[in-house]
């Protein structure tokens, strides 16, 4: 334990991620300079030179928050949200990648030889095959080379290990970021599995667009790019599929006040187990249409169900839950 | 000379968008007998005597009947009136008269939580009567855009309650709680189905008896409308070992709530290409249209199912 007057230690990770929680971080520009005064960072690989060893070296719980984001893709993520986890008082699954699987979640559509086979033999980019696969130990001439297992399912960190709070968000916005800085560093702790630095409803209840005068009935699903989108008009009203109304407010809509269709980034609102499916749910009842020999036509038009209702929440849904229990 | 007779209640049903075919009728009753209503509900329900109390002048009669307040608009009548009456569209415009004179719907209709709804307006939009708006109101001391609804328009068919996206919207008896704690089916080694069953699919008696001679295993949930379906229950019922989920509605064309068979249909159809995108897929969730002629098909349908599930099994 820290002495009391010592500051309180805080440690960022990154696992599978994009970068852009660290980024969000950094954001905090100025005021980042005051966590600096009031904490001490014992840990964030991304930005300062620490090394593994530095984490090993504390003792169990003597980071008191970490925060953790990315997900659970291959055995170094494992080890290290085992060893963060061990380590800390209070550990914060940070961002959607953390908390419910977000954009690398999707690969759980396949398996992992799927997902090596198209980077290192199938990608357009890539001048020919040669077979090769990253192996987790294989000889060179000066030693034996051990990398990570990449797993053939990707997790959240709270399938992994327990969980203190989650903060959703790809990335969270850097005004909840603050807020949830000031609001621990405060000491003042939510109850334990709380989602933090969002609100409890949904995007349409503070969307400022208005629903057209035609309704939200939808005989065919139009992607962003296929048509000139009015700013000031509902997007289902367009016929574009948003997310809004089965995903939690806090971000402060850049999506959407960018004339772009909310992705589902900041995940379910309370009382929602699966977000998927309970936007399927809704989504499906706008669809209108006299001739039901209409319908499959109709349902093309939503070009990847999985990839659209669960782009965010796939790692953390139902869905994979049934794929992976078949084994 | 001009001679103007005092405006009879005929003369304002006719009036009203709908009700103008009123005088066609010569009461042959072809209507009542293609009614479901009047066969699996309500004994007293008529549309040929509602009609012909309009034309006789029997304003509070007509008012009070069951009839006025019952019909869904299904319009299985429609193509079978030798008059081409629009029989639905006569009987929405008493019921509109009704409304105007007092009277009140006596259906168990939807409510909405208005402090978990979020004014999204999917409720309104999946509606198939119209029975939900959205009006701005002070909710805990705020203004807010919440739905509200109509209840003289409402059925209570539940299709609102699978679209809200929040669980807001519930229904006694429907509620995602009630239908959830019925998704349960013991386990003895044999296939465990659940079957949600429509209340307008199975036209026969002998049908919904059958259903009820399913072994334990077999698990019987009634809705209202196969729109009530969210595909979140047969989620839940695979996640917590259920083989299979059979939901059963009306044929295209005959939803006794004019929506609910294609939105069942198409959240049955986007689960299961979710499920082929995840490589689950495996014909476990089957969504079957029963129609008006289909008399029997329903022990087909469950004994295909059993059979296709203890193969299943079999093979994992």
């Amino acid at each position: 334990m820290a002495a009391p007057d010592a500051k309180p230690k805080l440690a960022f990770y990154w696992a599978a991620s994009c970068g852009g929680c660290e980024i969000t971080i950094t954001e905090l520009g100025m005021r980042l300079i005051d966590v600096g005064d009031l904490v001490d960072i014992v840990f964030w690989p991304c930005a300062m030179d620490f090394k593994y060893s530095d984490v090993e070296a504390l003792g169990d719980g003597e980071i008191d928050v970490c925060f953790f984001n990315g997900a659970i893709r291959c055995s170094e993520n494992e080890h290290i949200a085992n060893l963060l986890r061990r380590k800390s008082k209070l550990l914060v699954a940070f961002g959607s990648c953390a908390y419910e699987g977000c954009i690398p979640g999707l690969a759980n559509l396949y398996d992992a030889e799927s997902v090596l086979e198209r980077v290192y033999d199938t990608a357009p980019s890539l001048d020919d095959s040669r077979g090769t696969r990253p192996t987790p130990s294989s000889q060179v001439p000066e030693d034996e080379i051990e990398i990570p297992v990449f797993y053939d399912r990707v997790k959240t960190l709270a399938q992994t290990v327990d969980v203190d709070y989650f903060m959703p968000g790809c990335p969270p916005v850097v005004d909840q970021v603050w807020n949830v800085f000031q609001t621990l560093l405060a000491g003042e702790l939510p109850a334990k599995g709380a989602i933090i630095g969002a609100d409890a409803k949904t995007n349409c209840d503070v969307c400022p667009r208005q629903k057209g005068e035609s309704g939200m009935r939808i005989k065919e699903f139009k992607r962003p790019h296929e048509v000139t989108l009015d700013p000031d008009v509902c997007f289902l009203t367009q016929g574009i599929l948003c997310c809004g109304p089965a995903t939690r407010a806090g971000c402060g809509l850049p999506c959407i006040n960018g004339n772009m269709p909310c992705r589902g980034c900041y995940g379910p609102p309370d009382g929602v187990v699966d977000q998927g499916s309970k936007l399927l749910s809704a989504i499906a009842a706008l669809i209108d249409t006299d001739e039901p020999e209409e319908l499959p036509r109709i349902l093309d038009t939503i070009v990847d169900p999985t990839g659209t209702f669960y782009r965010f929440s796939l790692a953390d849904s139902i869905l994979s839950e049934l794929k992976y229990k078949r084994g | 000379m001009s001679h103007e007779s005092p405006e009879t209640f005929a003369d304002q049903v006719r009036a009203i968008p709908g009700g103008e075919h009123l005088e066609m009728c010569y009461s042959c009753g072809t209507c009542v007998s293609k009614c479901l209503i009047q066969q699996k509900v309500e004994p007293e329900y008529n549309p040929r005597r509602l009609l012909r109390m309009v034309m006789m002048g029997l304003r509070e009669e007509a008012f009070r009947s069951p009839t006025t307040w019952l019909c869904s608009a299904c319009d299985l009548c429609y193509p079978a009136c030798p008059q081409q009456i629009h029989i639905s569209g006569v009987i929405g415009a008493v019921k509109q008269l009704a409304i105007e004179a007092g009277y009140e719907s006596p259906l168990e209709t939807v409510s909405v939580d208005e402090t978990l709804c979020s004014g999204c307006g999917i409720c309104v939009m999946a509606c198939p009567y119209e029975a939900l708006h959205l009006v701005e109101k002070e909710i805990e001391g705020e203004m807010d855009l919440v739905s509200e609804v109509d209840a003289n328009k409402c059925l209570g068919c539940g299709i609102c309650v699978a679209a809200c996206p929040l669980g807001a919207i519930s229904r006694p008896g429907i509620s995602n709680q009630e239908v959830v704690a019925q998704i349960e089916v013991p386990t003895d080694g044999a296939p465990r189905l659940i079957t949600f069953v429509c209340d307008w699919c199975l036209r026969a008696d002998d049908d919904v008896s059958l259903l009820e001679s399913y072994p334990d295993n077999v698990r019987v949930i009634h809705i209202p409308c196969s729109g009530r379906i969210d595909p979140q229950m047969a989620l839940l019922a695979l996640r917590s070992g259920i083989d299979g989920v059979l939901v059963c509605g009306c044929a295209p064309g005959e939803c006794h709530y004019k929506r609910g068979t294609y939105v069942s249909s198409c959240k049955i159809s986007l689960l299961n290409r979710m499920f082929d995108q995840m490589n689950v897929g495996d014909g476990r969730v089957r969504f079957v249209q029963i129609g008006t002629q289909d008399r029997g098909c329903i022990r087909t349908e469950v004994d295909a199912m059993l059979e296709y599930l203890a193969a299943w099994k079999e093979a994992q």
